[in-house]
């Protein structure tokens, strides 16, 4: 291991930034420890303590900044070095977009009288009060804000519901509206296929399914995640569904959710019945016959849903590349563990993604564990312990306390799969990657040397260690959807081509005896 | 030529008396510190969406990267103008007088008992962690042990300010400066929260004020010029209005106005916010010691 130093005399960076340096020069590639720091004596005690203390660092001055990297060679602290002060460059030089500023959403409303749309975010206290202005100016509201109460969503989505409005949310995180994306959401085509999802990443793996089988996206309504819960009844579905059935545009529509309360379910299979147009319905768990019923078209999966929803709008089949699964591979991986590698670890940035993996595995094994199972007997004691088959949503409440949402900062995944590729017992490790507006600029890149490092792990031990990534994303996402799966590959994790596949992949990876 | 919105009293009476020269200490976004050929003290010229401070003049600007200021830049002053080398020219004639005062600590203290259980909830809930609030996840060694390091101080500090042990715990709040990567680091911070309950007028531990001093005197080797500076104008009980107006929300505020002003707070820095207001509580613990009120 070597350690390095640069000290930058009278050097000031504001907190933020510094932090933001700090937690991006520890994902550079083959650094195992980056430290961003004024030179006071006490800073340099905590270096002394964690052993990098070097003469440099004791030479510091209170107002100097200093940059220490650990890494396994000169040449991978020097290459890191060059990472950083590109950032610190970067820091230096970027003078951001001015934007016009509104105090309050009425100034806004009355000085952009074309505007039709509020994205709200802001502390929950205030959320619903927000979103109440902004639904009196007569605009449609997409709420990301969380922490508002059961009550206050039922009254501003009765509210909207009167008005003829949209209340998407609140803890809605993701919509796309005339083609633009709003929080996280993909490019994607423009089509004919209309979504209304109560999921975040089950709407964005279905409108990325879309695309890639050649179909495109009228619009994706959001509606939060609590819209189908018997409380508030489903009224923003509801809304979505009626509006997308009158949009000259939408040819077929997708509804993406967890399983609605029953008597929520009984109101929208009654509206599906009533709808011009093919409704397909992806409810994780639901029920294949009553939707059937309804004149719905049930898919079990997410790739299933798309597919069904691009040929109901007239797409060619024998055109389509169906991202089969692929079978040769199961039997190939499966001679490589040991008889004790029987368990998979999802660790997952996108709770419907995890859902979605984690049901596949519950249909062969009982022992599914996760801080998101819907079964109190089979929630995680302590989410920083796995338990044989376990499914991580990293997006979860107790993850994202006072941190960004993994999405944007994978630091705490990061550490979480270098816990589980040391685990003898683990299988399979599959995990997502999520690209598109909002997310991470790269965030198959910072988990790579991790990757590298339990992949040579694995390899000292005598083990195969099996990887399986899946890059949610097309190809007109601003990461480069090519470069992040190559990546990937090349760093000899198996790349799954759809939530679907992941989710059936891992599963059957780690079946023993078939 | 940008006119100024707001500032300190004191800077704007020293800026039309002309009695302020000095050089451009250093350059953000959104604020630039001066360094005074009069005092040495760092004045700030900051961007119109940041609050009133000591020290400070608030001007019509979104944001300084766009101007071309350098370190080192003279300053000087004019009749009713600031310049900054022949690139910034600041008018203060219209600017209104701001002065850092705290509120008295009340007579009757439910509202306080009660504001102060809900700040802990939100902070638990919505605070920075990496500072003095421990990180969920700490991802690096280093991190762990900063973590461990002012735990154990903040301890060592409280114990010895609430068994009246005065020198020790000026020499245990020496051991939490500097401590923290930001550039306020988070030892720094705590302390400023601190410091400005202790100057509360009327509260119990008013008579505390001459220990922000004491540690204050300790500060200089031990920090940089920016950090040193905030704390040394919490140690008279010289802070920025957020803070004011946080500390006034928690002694008689509603829990709307004490949730409004506490995001204020903790919008400070990356985990500054966070750490200010966590020293604001345990000063709050220290006066219900002291007073057996709180």
């Amino acid at each position: 291991m070597t350690v390095q130093v640069v000290i930058k005399p009278n050097t000031y960076f504001d907190s933020v930034s510094l932090m933001s340096l700090s937690t991006k020069a520890n994902q550079v590639e083959g650094v195992e420890q980056a430290i961003i720091a004024m030179g006071t004596e006490m800073n340099k005690g905590v270096i002394r303590n964690v052993g990098l203390m070097t003469p440099e660092v004791e030479e510091a001055k209170n107002s100097d900044l200093m940059i220490v990297v650990k890494a396994a060679t000169d040449e991978l602290c020097e290459n890191a070095f060059v990472s950083i002060n590109e950032l610190l460059t970067k820091k230096n030089t970027n003078t951001g977009k001015s934007e016009v500023k509104y105090s309050t959403i009425s100034s806004a409303a009355q000085s952009i009288p074309e505007a039709n749309l509020a994205v709200i975010s802001v502390n929950g206290a205030y959320a619903a009060r927000e979103a109440k202005k902004a639904l009196e100016n007569d605009l449609h509201v997409m709420l990301f804000s969380d922490n508002v109460s059961i009550e206050e969503e039922i009254e501003l989505k009765k509210f909207a519901h009167e008005k003829g409005l949209l209340m998407m949310g609140p803890d809605c995180g993701t919509a796309i509206l005339g083609n633009i994306g709003l929080a996280f959401a993909n490019a994607v085509r423009k089509g004919e296929i209309g979504i209304v999802g109560a999921s975040g990443t089950g709407s964005q793996e279905i409108s990325v399914r879309i695309h890639d089988f050649g179909g495109g996206i009228t619009q994706l309504i959001g509606t939060g995640g609590r819209d189908l819960s018997e409380e508030v009844g489903g009224i923003m579905m509801l809304d979505g569904i009626k509006a997308l059935d009158e949009d000259e545009a939408t040819k077929v529509i997708v509804l993406v959710s967890k399983p609605p309360a029953p008597s929520v379910e009984e109101k929208i299979l009654a509206q599906i019945s009533q709808c011009k147009k093919p409704v397909v319905v992806w409810f994780i768990g639901g029920d294949e016959e009553k939707i059937t019923k309804a004149g719905g078209h049930f898919a079990k999966m997410s790739k299933e849903a798309a597919l069904k929803a691009v040929l109901l709008a007239g797409a060619d089949e024998s055109k389509i590349n169906k991202r089969a699964l692929n079978i040769p591979l199961i039997e190939e991986v499966r001679a490589k563990l040991k008889p004790e590698q029987k368990y998979i670890r999802g660790l997952f940035c996108g709770g419907t993604l995890c859902d979605e993996a984690m049901y596949a595995a519950m249909e062969k094994f009982d022992n599914v564990y996760s801080n998101i199972q819907k079964n109190a007997d089979y929630l995680l004691e302590d989410n920083n312990v796995s338990k044989e088959h376990t499914f991580i949503d990293f997006g979860d409440d107790e993850f994202t306390k006072g941190k960004p949402h993994p999405m944007i900062d994978p630091s705490t995944r990061i550490e979480r799969f270098k816990q589980e590729a040391k685990d003898p017992s683990v299988g399979v490790i599959v995990m997502d990657f999520v690209l598109g507006f909002g997310s991470h600029e790269d965030p198959v890149g910072v988990m790579l040397p991790a990757i590298i490092e339990a992949k040579q792990l694995a390899e000292q031990e005598g083990r195969h260690l099996e990887i399986l990534g899946y890059v949610l994303g097309t190809d007109l996402d601003y990461q480069n959807f090519d470069e992040q799966v190559e990546k990937l590959i090349a760093a000899g994790v198996t790349h799954a081509s759809s939530s679907q596949n992941a989710g059936l992949l891992a599963r059957e990876f780690v079946v023993k005896g078939e | 030529m940008r006119y100024a919105i707001s500032g300190d009293s004191d800077f704007i009476q020293k800026i039309k008396a002309s009695e302020f020269s000095g050089y451009v200490h250093s350059i953000f976004n959104r604020t630039v510190n001066i360094q005074s050929l009069e005092n040495g003290e760092l004045y700030t010229v900051a961007c119109q969406e940041i609050d009133n401070g000591p020290n400070t003049l608030v001007i019509q600007v979104e944001r300084f990267n766009t101007i071309n200021l350098s370190v080192n830049d003279q300053v000087y002053t004019e009749n009713n103008f600031l310049h900054i080398a022949n690139k910034l020219t600041i008018a203060v004639d219209k600017a209104a007088l701001w002065e850092s005062i705290l509120p008295e600590y009340p007579q009757k203290v439910e509202i306080l008992n009660r504001n102060s259980t809900k700040m802990r909830d939100y902070i638990d809930h919505y605070g920075i962690g990496g500072g003095m609030k421990k990180s969920n996840h700490p991802t690096t060694p280093f991190e762990i042990e900063l973590s461990r390091l002012l735990e154990e101080r903040t301890g060592l500090l409280l114990t010895e300010l609430f068994n009246n042990r005065h020198s020790e715990a000026i020499e245990k709040a020496s051991k939490l400066i500097g401590l923290g990567p930001g550039l306020t680091p988070s030892g720094d911070d705590f302390l400023v929260g601190l410091f400005t309950i202790l100057n509360l007028p009327k509260s119990p531990t008013h008579p505390l004020k001459d220990f922000c001093l004491e540690v204050v005197k300790l500060a200089k080797p031990l920090t940089n010029e920016i950090s040193y500076m905030a704390m040394q104008k919490a140690s008279i009980g010289k802070v920025r209005e957020s803070i004011i107006s946080l500390i006034h929300s928690i002694l008689y505020g509603t829990e709307e106005d004490l949730i409004l002003s506490l995001n204020k707070v903790l919008k400070i820095g990356s985990s500054s916010g966070t750490d200010i207001a966590l020293g604001i509580l345990a000063g709050l613990e220290a006066n219900k010691i002291a007073g057996g009120k709180v």
